[in-house]
């Protein structure tokens, strides 16, 4: 029941459609920075390696969250430094981040959390691979080489050391998570 | 007890007797554990409620726990006995492919985790390719991987003439005869790779410049010109690091996603992020005086195709 709640403005929506763009002004940040992304041989390189890798065993179901959407928040995700959970609410009330995600009317519920699930943004992320990943980074590459603003004539190679993050939940969190939990 | 680092950076101090000693007792304790794997293998492949894809899950996630069992058992004993370890240590028992870093921490205790490498442009640091190897190879070991990298990209722009690599740049890391080598085979200059910890010449004589390419026997296919850019480029080569600082604000400097692969899925978005954010600068003309001299110099002029020459009238 949950899904086809979140999943439902994909098929029809309801109340008048804001036309995204009014919202969002030409020097916006988040604005100027998506129109850098070459979307369309992005979404077709993504589309095409997870046809290949992950066929659609059969043609019935509801049509999923397109790949431009998943994508965007993906990227956003790291450009804006947040969380799945946040990005993906994000989503749902920042006009600038739909205009990120492609999205150029705005129809929803108010009833309705979430455009995206974070589970869904997570299953999007682990279907990429590293080839596809080099793809990605190409296209994007390519398209700036074509369009005159880089050149790769004169290179620099470096490395740089990270950390692995840890993924246990420290006693920091739980007595922060213990004190939070009386007070709702 | 033994003491690692130097006094200045505070020293680490290793009971050597009482880790040896604990890790007999986990080798102990650990001793059965081999059996047990095997009577637990024999009895996944009789469970009959299971479903196929279900067991075969199973079997790989237990056959990974067992090799990784095996390879923590091999340490430990070389540990207790007094043995030097191997270059790819474990570190992490759920993550065999993270390695020590000890690049530039010579006097520090080494940090855990991985080792990125990113090749950029000097002038605007728009990043061409990254990488993400397993464990923690050499910094030469890199290079070839990336520029095939790069080479991939430049095979996809349908501009004329074809784009080309003319010159690499790096720290002392790279410095590899084999490497430049291979290097001058594909034509590409590496005066930007220091020998020596010497600083570089950022302009060097008409002689110095006939004397670079003759060295990496490139006089034909190389101009002077180009020497001189590449000079600029190794002299310039530090700025590398506010690349590499740009993508440490988008949270690279910290892996959050599981594994190899997380760790390169989260170091590719990033670098993308961060590509979309330098090309706003460079629309923007938000460039220092340098990166926009360098830019003329490659040919790479702003054109003004939306703006009126005359907007007087």
């Amino acid at each position: 029941m949950r899904l086809v709640h979140y999943l439902q403005h994909w098929l029809r929506g309801t109340g008048t459609r804001l036309q995204v763009a009014d919202f969002v002004p030409d020097p916006h940040p988040l604005r100027q920075w998506a129109d850098t992304f070459p979307w369309a041989a992005l979404v077709a390189a993504v589309e095409h390696s997870f046809d290949t890798r992950f066929p659609t065993r059969s043609p019935r179901g509801r049509a999923p969250v397109p790949i431009r959407v998943l994508l965007a928040l993906e990227l956003l995700k790291h450009e804006v430094g947040t969380s799945d959970e946040d990005i993906c609410h994000r989503l749902r009330t920042d006009f600038a981040v739909m205009y990120a995600c492609g999205l150029r009317e705005y129809q929803a519920p108010r009833s309705q959390v979430h455009f995206v699930l974070p589970e869904t943004l997570c299953e999007f992320r682990g279907r990429i691979d590293e080839a596809l990943m080099d793809e990605l980074i190409a296209i994007q590459a390519a398209a700036a080489m074509e369009e005159g603003l880089v050149s790769p004539a004169h290179l620099v190679i470096d490395t740089f050391p990270c950390a692995q993050g840890s993924q246990r939940v420290t006693d920091a969190t739980t007595l922060y998570k213990a004190q939070k939990k009386p007070s709702n | 007890m033994r003491c690692f680092g130097r006094q200045c950076r505070g020293q680490g101090h290793v009971f050597v007797k009482l880790v040896r000693h604990t890790e007999q007792q986990l080798l102990e304790l650990g001793q059965p554990i081999t059996a047990l794997g095997q009577q637990a293998q024999q009895l996944l492949g009789q469970a009959t409620a299971l479903s196929d894809s279900t067991r075969e899950r199973l079997a790989d996630a237990f056959n990974a726990a067992m090799s990784s069992h095996t390879h923590i058992r091999k340490q430990s004993t070389q540990l207790t006995q007094g043995k030097k370890l191997s270059h790819c240590k474990i570190v992490n028992a759920y993550d065999p492919t993270m390695a020590p870093i000890l690049k530039g921490k010579s006097n520090c205790p080494a940090q855990f985790g991985r080792k990125p490498g990113l090749v950029s442009e000097p002038a605007t640091g728009f990043i061409f390719a990254n990488r993400v190897p397993e464990g923690n190879p050499c910094d030469a070991s890199y290079v070839l991987p990336l520029l095939d990298k790069v080479q991939r990209a430049i095979e996809r722009v349908r501009a004329t003439p074809r784009l080309q690599v003319h010159s690499v740049a790096g720290d002392l890391g790279i410095n590899d005869a084999a490497l430049r080598q291979a290097l001058h085979q594909r034509a590409i200059l590496t005066v930007g790779i220091p020998k020596t910890i010497e600083p570089m010449q950022p302009h060097p004589s008409p002689e110095e410049v006939r004397d670079i390419l003759n060295e990496a026997g490139l006089h034909r296919k190389r101009t002077p010109h180009q020497v001189h850019l590449a000079c600029a480029c190794g002299y310039s080569r530090p700025v590398v690091e506010s690349h590499i600082a740009s993508l440490l604000s988008r949270g690279a400097g910290q892996v959050r996603y599981k594994g190899p692969l997380g760790a390169m899925r989260q170091q590719g978005m990033t670098v993308m992020a961060h590509n979309g954010a330098t090309l706003v600068r460079i629309r923007q003309q938000h460039m220092s005086k340098r990166a926009q001299k360098f830019r003329r110099l490659l040919g790479l002029r702003r054109r003004k195709i939306h703006e009126i020459n005359n907007p007087k009238n």
